[in-house]
This record gives C-alpha cells, structure tokens and sequence, in this order.
C-alpha cells in the first residue's frame, strides 16, 4: 500500500513537467516543491512534536543565505554548501528549542516569532555580506551532472531543476515518515499531548524539542538553498515573517499530525493564488476567504476531510451490498 | 533511545539499604511559598509490598508522591531507591530507575489511542540502533512487535483489550484510570506510585482495581499508593503512613491505624 503510493507519488512528480509546458507553470511547480519541504519540516516541529513555532522563515532565510555566500564568497562547491547550509539552519532552529524548553504555547509563538524578526533584520542590515535590501543576483544553478553513457543533465532547464527539487522533497517526505512511523513519533506526540506525563515515562522532554527542532528547521535550510539557486536572486524580504505565516497555513490546511496533510496543504495554497489571478485585486481575498472556510468546516485540514470521505464512501458500498 | 546516562551518571554510591528496603526517604521537606506542604517525613518502602499513605484533604500526600517521582525536588532531605541517591534526578531519569507512577488528575495522551498511549510508555525500552530509526530493518520490526505484543498483554491485564484502537479521550472514567495503570506499567517499574486510583470510580471498578494491585504485589512489585479511601486502603496495604497538614501523624500496619486514637481524631475532627 504504501510502496504503491511512492510509486505513484513518483510518477505523479515524473509526469507533472509534460503537462504543464510553460516556463511560468514549471516554475510555480518548483516552487511548490519548496513549499512542501517547508511545510512537512514545520508540521514535525508543529505538528508532532507540538511545539508553537513561527520562526520558520528564519530557517528557510538561513538556508538560502548561508548556501548562497558559502558559494560565492568562498567558492564552495553547490553540494558541499547544501549540506552545510542544512546544518546551520538545523542549529538555529536547535538554539531556538533552547526557548521551546522553557516556553509554551503562545509565549513560544512569540519569542519564535522574534527569531524570525531577527534574521530578517540582520540579513536586510549586514550590507557587507548579504548586501542588504539590494538583493544578491546572478546565483548558478545546482552544478549539471554528467553520467557517463548519458545526456548532461543541466538544471538550468526547468524541468530538471524541478524533477531535482520534486525528488529531495520525496525523499525528506520519506525520511520523516520513517521517524513519525517509528518510536520517535510515538515519543513526540506524548510531548504534544502532555509533557508531565512523557516525563513520568521517562522521556527528555527538552532533548526530544532540540531534536525535533534540528530535523525540521534543516529540511526548511535544504528549501532555502533550492530556492536560491533556483530563483536566482535572493532579497531578504523573501524570508519575511509572513513567509512562517504561510508555511503555517499550508500545515493546518492540510492537517497538522499527519504528512500527507501538510504536502497537500504545501500544494494547494501554492497554485491556488495563481489560479486565481484572473480575479485581479480580488485575488487576495478570494485565497483570505478560501482559506477561512476551509478551517472553519474541516479543523483537522485536508487529511481529515480526506478520511472523513473514505470513511463515507465505504458506508455508501457497503449499505449497497444487499445482505 | 536516548543514551543511557542515567544509569551512568548515578551510580551507587556505596550505601546499602536494610535488607528489604526498596526506597527510603529521611527529613523530606517541601514548602510552597508559606505553605510547609511535606514537614520532616521519613519512609521505608519494603521490597514487595503495598504501602499507602493517607491523610485527609490537604495534608500533603501527593505532593510527597510529586517529590518521589521527581514532580518536584525537596527543599531539604534525603531519597534513595536501592543505593542511588534521587535528590536532584528529574523525573523522566528516575523512570530508568524503575520508578512509575500514575496521576490523581488523569494525564492521558487524549488524541492517541489506548494501544499508543501504552506504546509511548516503552520509551525507556527500545534498544534499536539509530540507522534503523530511518531504515526500519530486521532489529527495528522485532522490537516494533515486542512493544505491541506486551502492550496488548498489558491491555489485556486491565481490561481494555476490545478498546486497543479508540480514543484516550473517548473512554469511559474508570476506564482512563485503567489506562493509566497499564502506561505506567509499559515503564516496567520496580516501584510503582498510585495516585489516588479510586477517585472517580464505582465499587465494580475498586473491586477490579484492588485485584489487579493483588496480581501486582504478587509478581513482586513494590507499590505505593496514596489513598482517601480507608476501607480500600485497609484491605491491600501492609503498611500505612498517616499524614495530617504536611507532617507525620502515625506509621504502622492496617490495624494499628485503625485503632489510633490520633488518626481518629485526625480524620473525625477534634
């Protein structure tokens, strides 16, 4: 069951280029792809581990930034500086869990959302290395790889650069399926629900948040370099507070606690505003309104209305079954 | 999962209790601002028995539980289980120890289900190696099915076997407290503190209750249980400890408190 979904997953990602020709669609398709790695990070911060964060955008600005400079200024080679930059985000967003041991709820959304503010600021005022509003231009592509016995694969052609984006998004989707599906999952969830009582169990409450906090703010560092070399350019108004409200919102839409979920949401609320482009200024407030509805009528976001349609579709088969 | 430090870092120190004594606690003091809730209370837990410890409303008994099980530290005084010294431990590294417990305000995982929230009490014991977290190959499937065959023996054991894949939330009062016994139990506690376990409950379920700390004690576990209700504690307990506004009031066996004129005026009024 879960092998056919990968395969289909992988063939969906395969086949998605072919029918959207134009360079426009193909970049929102990238695009969307970065979402979703932004969304499955916090959702396993957020939605497993239970911890209020809204710092997210820093991560992703640390990711995009530190890979950008580590590969101009230093001439580190693209894969070398993708790795570092995930290392980095993850300890960020480690040092912020530091505030997650001793805030909850709504006192850690605020000193998250402070973190966020933070980096925003310093990469908007250290001109000297991230050349502030003026925006950094002229990023390369991820390096073309060349196998032998086959054609080059440059990722200057769109279609490329997604299939490679599409394809560590799958792969991070698997990597934190697997530790959701593990004793992990078990661990961080009983954090969520109640910290005293995983205590009592003998579960390190605040090891388990560092944790938790690293394997998602690194996910969300992995987005920022692909989005770097994908876009091009970097200004960090890109990673502006309302950048973590965004991520926030493709989780709960698509259902906090699940994967799946956070993908769809990630999906959704990507091409959703470009469908409604021809809404004009309405656009804003169609996408307001879609989305207020959609948490209004189905809290547990996309996951559960999905559920909640299986489970009505086996009742309708099964009251046709005569007997 | 974690490494095992708390097994490294609190070794024993040499003491050695008297022979039986499980846990001890000397002079534990607890204050809350003005409130002197625990004032100078000494205890020796047999291996093997059921030690209650009662007390009208107020008179300190959880929070004492709250400083064994590491809710909270003393302000002064001593704990050992076996030789290590607990003062200072936090309360998910006693749980290595084999110190469970449960609540007197039940604190279910509400959103798992029953077989989850048993599951999340094997945390302690999983010995899987970190790659296989990801890869989940040969070491991680038989731990995987261990953990679900014990928790289903421990469902089993309480009475929840037909409610493995409902809801915490949605179970029935008596059936929470159930619940908890069984997490509790997934910690493999040598020494298991009970919470007050029949608040709440009908006389099927005490009686139900009451068997299940029988089939405890008879497998060998320690078990403290702090308890309002006197006929209850009167038919399991070896051994009671009198607790009346924070401080000691009388120590003995069932029928020595029932026939101590202080106790009876403790719970009666004077």
């Amino acid at each position: 069951m879960r092998l056919a979904l990968l395969l289909a997953a992988a063939a969906a990602i395969a086949a998605v280029p072919v029918f959207f020709e134009d360079s426009y669609w193909r970049a929102n398709l990238t695009i969307c792809a970065i979402n979703v790695m932004l969304a499955i990070g916090l959702d396993f911060i957020l939605g497993y581990a239970g911890q209020l964060n809204l710092g997210h955008s820093a991560f992703y600005g640390i990711g995009a930034y530190a890979s950008t400079l580590l590969i101009m200024k230093l001439d580190t080679p693209f894969w070398m500086a993708f790795a570092l930059a995930m290392a980095l985000s993850g300890v960020a967003g480690m040092a912020l869990s530091i505030f997650a041991v001793r805030l909850r709820g709504h006192y850690l959304a605020i000193a998250s959302l402070g973190f966020a503010v933070i980096v925003h600021q310093v990469l908007l005022n250290w001109i000297s290395v991230t050349q502030g509003p003026l925006g950094i231009y002229a990023i390369k592509p991820p390096p073309a790889i060349a196998l032998p016995g086959l054609p080059v694969i440059a990722f200057s052609n769109p279609a490329n650069m997604f299939y490679l984006v599409a394809g560590f998004a799958l792969l991070f989707y698997l990597l934190l399926d697997q530790l959701a599906r593990s004793p992990i999952g078990e661990t961080l969830t009983a954090i969520r629900e109640d910290e005293v009582s995983a205590a009592s169990l003998g579960i390190n409450c605040a090891a388990w948040k560092v944790f938790a906090f690293g394997v998602g703010a690194a996910v969300a560092g992995a987005a920022g370099a692909f989005y770097a070399s994908f876009v091009g350019t970097l200004v960090p108004d890109a990673f502006i507070i309302t950048e973590s409200f965004t991520i926030l919102a493709m989780v709960i839409l698509g259902g906090m606690g699940t994967l799946i979920g956070p993908v769809l949401g990630a999906i959704v609320l990507t091409i959703l505003p470009e469908l409604l482009r021809g809404f004009g200024d309405l656009r804003l407030v169609l996408y307001g309104f879609a989305l207020m509805l959609a948490v209004l009528f189905m809290p547990g976001g996309m996951a559960q209305a999905a559920r909640l349609a299986r489970a009505l579709c086996g009742r309708v088969l099964r009251a046709q079954v005569p007997g | 999962m974690t490494p095992n430090v708390a097994a490294k870092a609190v070794a024993n120190d040499g003491w050695r209790a008297p022979d039986g004594v499980l846990f001890r606690g000397e002079c534990l003091n607890k204050s809350f601002g003005g409130v002197h809730a625990v004032r100078d209370i000494s205890l020796d837990i047999t291996q093997g028995s059921v030690f209650a410890i009662i007390g009208p409303n107020g008179a300190g008994k959880s929070t004492l539980l709250n400083l064994m099980s590491g809710i909270y530290q003393p302000d002064r005084g001593a704990m050992r289980l076996e030789g290590v010294d607990l003062v200072g431990l936090p309360a998910y590294r006693r749980v290595r120890l084999g110190l469970g417990r449960t609540f007197q305000k039940i604190r279910l995982f509400k959103h798992l289900t029953v077989l989850e929230n048993v599951l999340a009490g094997f945390h302690v014991h999983h010995r899987i190696p970190a790659w296989q977290y990801i890869v989940h190959a040969r070491v991680f499937q038989r731990d995987y099915a261990r953990c679900r065959d014990e928790a289903m023996r421990l469902l089993e054991f309480v009475g929840l076997t037909p409610r493995a894949a409902t809801p915490a939330a949605s179970l029935a009062y008596g059936e929470q407290r159930m619940l908890e016994l069984a997490r509790a139990l997934a910690t493999a506690p040598r020494l298991l503190l009970i919470d007050e376990p029949a608040a709440g409950l009908n006389a099927a379920e005490v009686e139900k209750l009451l068997d299940r700390i029988g089939r405890l004690r008879a497998r060998g576990m320690t078990i403290v249980v702090v308890e309002h209700n006197m006929d209850l504690v009167m038919q399991i307990a070896d051994r009671v400890l009198v607790m009346d506004y924070g401080q000691y009031l009388f120590e003995g066996s069932p029928a020595e408190v029932q026939a101590s004129p202080a106790v009876i005026a403790a719970y009666l009024g004077d």
